[in-house]
């Protein structure tokens, strides 16, 4: 796989939009052993999971793990554009802003808890669906590029209406919504209970996870990751690339906005800045290509890796304020990984443990 | 002398393994004709001659130096001009700055040259303002041509120069190409098999990617069999 | 009519600097297919390495005021050279080719000198002010016009005639577009295409610069989040003139800048969104943009 272009006369324009790490194959050909190896570890995690605020009383580290996992989903719906179809958007806090304003609004000015929360929800599939499907629809069926630049556009303009529309939003300054959360959402949902809001984002992050695993080893996701290797094979054998790549992205939209729901619920505050700006579609991105582009569990790792590490170099800022600069070193790390392990954390162990077993294999 | 040398070349495109050991010799002053089907690396082979590709194995020689792992511009100045086969004339750009874009320097010698080449193209110096866009098949073919030859050009890769011209364009063509091959080699990916045996001195027979036959023109055109064979037709 | 008047030279002006951002960007884009996110960010740069020269020189109170502005100026050019070669030469060149990771990476360079100009000049905005010779108006029948926008105007009007008369007459200029249509054939013709590219690079950063550094005292302060929304503008304007075309950037943005000034008298937070319709009702008859060559 070609991954830094040398000082060869080799075509610069012409080349392969993708040459992104492949995604991780599901080990069909593992022995039962470690099948069920595998699983265990995986009880053993959810388990220790479940178990967290048992075991934890400290209220922020709670409300940090809540937010890795929400981050997590995401996360993983950018994967669903950056990972496995092949487009790079600027845009997608967008949805994950609609989501978080939605439930915020809700919230205060809809009485009944129940009521207002599964109207959030409405709003937030309704609007990301049909606005994944006007952004998709004039910006796909242009130069790759293009993609990026429109998405930039359209969330640019989202920003500016949450700071302009004053009555409804509160402008920049946003406004918090803690008083009027539910404490007994379904009559057993506290949500000004950390322990729930954790409950609620781990099994939302699962219910995520296991959709999204299905859909990529779909046909659909199959034939999307084929488009994201070979375009043109793809368009040659008549399939429809467009709308392949507009089924991806209404599904990376709702996703998001659902995410977005979930993380007003844990931060009980909305603004422009914190879930609608550019710089959250940025962190989002710097999440997915940290932890491994193309890889079901990368954005999972890259936003635990995002979150913790920014919560402790915050934390520094009182040592020197260089940390206050904390994204620069985030910069600087993306910057590498693109150049050196374009595979990110997740995939680069991927294909380390994928040759040892090669390797492992033909001494046999 | 041998001006170009080609043994056990492989070259890989993507995951692609097109070239699966071409050996070929281009001897000085010689016209050289590559044949074969469609599809079988003719083009392949003189796109890794101008180092296309990254990623190829075995050895191309140029006067007896080596032109593997060279980036393309420093092989097309020692010395060896391109015609590609769709002639990638800049559309935007008029026939004078096509030809202005391919001199390596801008001194009385390059100027002379491209007198000469004018004089055996005149319909070039018709359309001399006219966009590169704008100009028929023949006439791009005939630009295309010129602006390889533009500065000292010792050999000359042309693929396939007949192919969508009209039978007087080839005609036109042809006749150039013979002035041409009394001071450049070329070796030329042709189809039109009429082209290539009234030009052609020795030939090349590529089939999936290997050469799998060579020799003299003659041998060619007396041998039905292999025609029919390789080329298709009798 | 004054109104209007008025409403177009500050289009004018704010377009032509717009320019000076877009120009770099769409030969950057033409040339090597780099949709360079990090522009803004560099124009910001600019603009701050500039003014803090500026500043630190003396500024607009003393004596050699007017001098100080165009060392100032000459300090955001020398700044581009330096940052346009550096990026170019460890990133971008790194993987071109390849649209994905050449977006990617430009978003990391973004990210990395927009926080080092928070680092260095910290995350408040600084005033400045326009040198002594370009303060003030002057009349033109019942219009009052400022200085400092004719000299915007005749600056960049100068820089893109230079601009298009290079590309037109000079070899550079003709292998520059050439290359913009095919960059694999004027290799086979013998050019080093890399050196073109970093050039081009170096080019486009410094035209940015420059402009970053006059867009200060246009607007009365640099500040960390000028670069971002320059650039989203600045897409817009290459989108609508077609990659690669300095005309069409030229164009465009006279237009874009006509719809700011005119919004910004009628309802400045709708001037995003009419840019954007400009732009989606351009791409949707000609998806090449107004100049650009169908590919």
């Amino acid at each position: 796989m070609k991954t830094t272009a040398k000082e060869t006369g080799t075509s610069y324009t012409n080349g392969n939009t993708n040459v992104l790490p492949e995604p991780e194959r599901k080990g069909r050909l593992l022995d039962l052993k470690s099948l069920t190896g595998k699983r265990v570890t995986w009880i053993i995690i959810l388990l220790l999971l479940f178990a967290v605020p048992l075991l934890i009383t400290k209220n922020s580290y709670l409300f940090l793990l809540t937010n890795i996992f929400i981050w997590s989903v995401f996360a993983m719906s950018y994967n669903l554009l950056l990972g496995y179809t092949g487009i790079i958007s600027f845009g997608h806090a967008m949805f994950f802003g609609i989501g978080a304003y939605s439930l915020a609004l809700t919230a205060r000015h809809v009485p009944s808890g129940e009521f207002g929360f599964l109207l959030a929800i409405l709003l937030t599939v309704g609007i990301c669906f049909v606005l994944s499907l006007i952004v998709g629809l004039l910006s796909l069926r242009l130069r790759d590029t293009f993609y990026a630049l429109i998405t930039l556009a359209v969330a640019t303009i989202f920003v500016i209406i949450a700071e302009q529309w004053r009555s409804m939003t509160m402008g920049n300054d946003g406004f918090n919504f803690t008083a009027t959360l539910s404490r007994d959402l379904f009559g057993f949902i506290n949500l000004l209970d950390r322990r729930h809001v954790y409950y609620i984002a781990l099994i939302f992050l699962i219910a995520m996870f296991l959709v999204l695993k299905r859909f990529i080893h779909s046909p659909v996701g199959r034939t999307l990751q084929a488009i994201r290797d070979n375009e043109e094979r793809v368009a040659s054998l008549g399939f429809s690339v467009l709308n392949y790549k507009l089924i991806s992205n209404v599904v990376a939209g709702v996703m998001a906005g659902l995410a977005g729901v979930v993380y007003a619920i844990s931060i009980r505050f909305v603004s422009p800045a914190s879930v609608l700006g550019v710089e959250k579609t940025i962190d989002v991105l710097l999440m997915t290509v940290i932890g491994g582009v193309g890889t079901l569990l990368g954005p999972i790792i890259g936003a635990g890796v995002v979150e913790v590490s920014s919560h402790y170099l915050m934390g520094l800022a009182n040592i020197h304020p260089i940390f206050e600069r904390w994204v620069i070193m985030f910069g600087v790390v993306f910057i590498l990984i693109i150049l050196f392990f374009p595979a990110g954390i997740v995939g680069t162990i991927n294909q380390k443990y994928k040759s040892k077993k090669r390797k492992g294999k033909s001494h046999e | 002398m041998t001006m170009l040398k080609i043994n056990g070349l492989h070259t890989h495109i993507e995951q692609f393994h097109i070239l699966q050991g071409v050996d070929l010799e281009v001897p000085e002053g010689s016209v050289t004709v590559v044949l074969g089907r469609n599809g079988a690396g003719k083009t392949t082979t003189i796109r890794s001659i101008m180092g296309f590709y990254p990623n190829m194995k075995g050895e191309i020689l140029f006067k007896e130096e080596s032109l593997m792992n060279s980036p393309t511009y420093t092989i097309a100045k020692k010395g060896i001009g391109y015609v590609p086969e769709d002639q990638d004339i800049f559309a935007g750009l008029t026939v004078e700055e096509n030809m202005r874009v391919a001199m390596r320097k801008e001194d009385d010698k390059t100027f002379e040259r491209q007198e000469w080449l004018l004089g055996l193209f005149p319909d070039l110096k018709t359309a001399w303002k006219r966009k590169g866009g704008h100009l028929s098949g023949g006439q791009k073919q005939m630009l295309s041509i010129a602006r390889a030859l533009v500065n000292e050009t010792p050999l000359l890769l042309i693929d396939e120069p007949s192919k969508g011209l009209a039978p007087i364009m080839v005609e036109k063509v042809m006749e150039a190409m013979n002035v041409i091959r009394e001071t450049t080699t070329i070796l030329l990916v042709e189809q039109n098999f009429m082209m290539a045996s009234q030009l052609g001195d020795y030939f090349y027979m590529i089939d999936e990617g290997r050469t799998v036959f060579d020799g003299s023109m003659q041998l060619l055109l007396d041998d039905e069999g292999l025609r029919k064979k390789y080329l298709g037709i009798a | 009519m004054e109104l209007h008047l008025t409403l177009v030279f500050n289009g004018l002006a704010t377009g032509m600097l717009i320019f000076l951002l877009a120009a770099g960007l769409s030969l950057i884009f033409g040339l090597m297919s780099v949709l360079n996110f990090a522009h803004g960010a560099l124009f910001m740069f600019g603009a701050y390495m500039g003014t803090w020269v500026y500043i630190l020189i003396g500024g607009w109170d003393s004596p050699w005021g007017n001098v100080n502005f165009f060392i100032g100026m000459g300090a955001a050019a020398l700044i581009g050279v330096i940052l346009g070669y550096v990026v170019e030469r460890f990133t971008v060149r790194q993987v071109y080719g390849n649209h994905l990771r050449q977006i990617l990476i430009t978003t990391g360079v973004m990210l990395v000198v927009g926080e080092l100009v928070k680092v260095f000049w910290g995350p408040n905005l600084i005033r400045v002010v326009q040198p002594e010779f370009l303060t003030g108006n002057f009349m033109v029948g019942d219009v009052r016009l400022t200085y400092y926008r004719l000299f915007i105007i005749i600056f960049s009007t100068t820089i893109l005639v230079l601009l298009l008369f290079m590309l037109k007459k000079s070899k550079l200029g003709i292998v520059v577009r050439a290359g913009v249509e095919n960059s694999d054939m004027i290799q086979a013709l013998g050019v080093n295409v890399r050196k073109v590219f970093t050039l081009v690079f170096v080019f486009g950063t410094v035209l940015a610069c420059i402009g970053g550094y006059m867009w200060g005292p246009y607007q009365g302060q640099v500040n960390p989040g000028m670069g971002l929304d320059l650039m989203l503008i600045a897409f817009i304007v290459v989108a609508i003139g077609g990659l690669g075309s300095v005309a069409g950037s030229a164009v465009a943005a006279v237009l874009v800048g006509l719809s700011e000034a005119y919004m910004a008298y009628y309802f400045p937070p709708g001037s995003l969104a009419v840019n954007m319709l400009i732009m989606a009702t351009v791409l949707l008859i000609k998806p090449t943009g107004i100049f650009g060559a169908g590919r």
